[in-house]
């Protein structure tokens, strides 16, 4: 397989458009990530927050 | 007689304990495959050979033509999640909605952007007010529409239900984005993929690309998509703990 990466004259328009594709991509692909993570983990906390709350009211009665 | 409807096969998604058991492995899954297709699909963009009217900038066509195709596509879903939001109040369809948006406005914006790229140098101008053109700029700004309403509410569920709205009103720009090189005389290119005029096909060499580069966006969103909703799962579950925080 023969991979022809040598745009010539078009080449400000071909790399640039390759270019914005990659950049839209790794931005979906954090904010979703960084996102999900954010979320769960203050899931977690307030779960664990509430847990705590719990049993130290019960071994207080 | 199975007497339940017809899709009930997919019931499991609507239970959110459901939902994210299916969701944690198939995301993943969605991404490795996304992955793998956008590899094959680079390299059969990099191997295939220049048109002979457009030279290199055939390429830009497979990374093109399927963020255009997604923008459409992910709109519909958003339509059709929206509806079941309205219809049945179900709390993961509103999820589904809302995680959608932002990445068809990305999806849209990419089309807008690699189509001027390629629109310069072959028609010679960034941007004209076709009607290609310009009804993928209104749907671009349905998807911004739909975010800001959602932003723009106090009440969560008020703005949740008045953007479900907006999103089923801009349904009807669908068609007019995909006909639109039919119906008007337009400098874009009528297709020539789905619903292509005979004579109008890609070739081999380029629908190869062109199919596994549109897999590959798919599969790309499909995980995205189920990422996105899962946080806001998540999201409502830290918000409802918050409020039994605040009550003990």
């Amino acid at each position: 397989m023969h991979f022809d990466f040598d745009a010539g004259k078009y080449a400000v328009y071909v790399w640039p458009a390759f270019a914005l594709s990659v950049a839209a991509f790794v931005w979906m692909i954090a904010d979703s990530l960084l996102s999900a993570r954010h979320w769960k983990a203050q899931a977690q906390r307030r779960q664990a927050e509430l847990d705590a709350r719990d049993a130290a009211g019960k071994s207080a009665s | 007689m199975d007497a339940r409807h017809p899709l009930h096969v997919f019931d499991f998604l609507t239970n959110p304990e459901r939902f994210m058991a299916f969701s944690r492995w198939a995301a993943p899954m969605f991404g490795v495959i996304a992955a793998v297709l956008a590899a094959i699909g680079l390299a059969l963009t990099f191997a295939a050979p220049e048109d002979y009217q457009q030279g290199d900038t055939v390429r830009m066509m497979f990374i093109h033509v399927p963020a255009a195709s997604l923008s459409m596509f992910v709109y519909l879903c958003l339509g059709i999640a929206s509806f079941l939001s309205l219809v049945f109040r179900h709390a993961l369809a509103d999820a589904a909605a809302q995680a959608c948006a932002p990445l068809g406005a990305a999806f849209t914006a990419l089309a807008l952007a690699t189509g001027s790229l390629w629109g310069k140098p072959m028609w010679g101008t960034w941007w004209v007010w076709d009607a290609r053109l310009t009804s993928v700029l209104v749907l671009l700004l349905f998807y911004l529409g739909y975010l800001a309403l959602r932003g723009a509410l106090e009440d969560e569920q008020k703005g949740a239900r008045a953007a479900a709205i907006l999103a089923l009103i801009g349904l009807v720009n669908l068609p007019i984005v995909k006909f639109s090189v039919e119906w008007w005389n337009s400098l874009h290119q009528g297709s020539s993929t789905l619903f292509a005029k005979p004579g109008n096909g890609l070739p081999a060499v380029y629908a190869w690309p062109m199919l596994v580069m549109s897999l590959a966006y798919l599969a790309a969103f499909g995980s995205l998509w189920l990422v996105r909703i899962r946080a806001l799962v998540w999201r409502r579950k830290s918000r409802a703990l918050a409020l039994r925080l605040a009550e003990n």
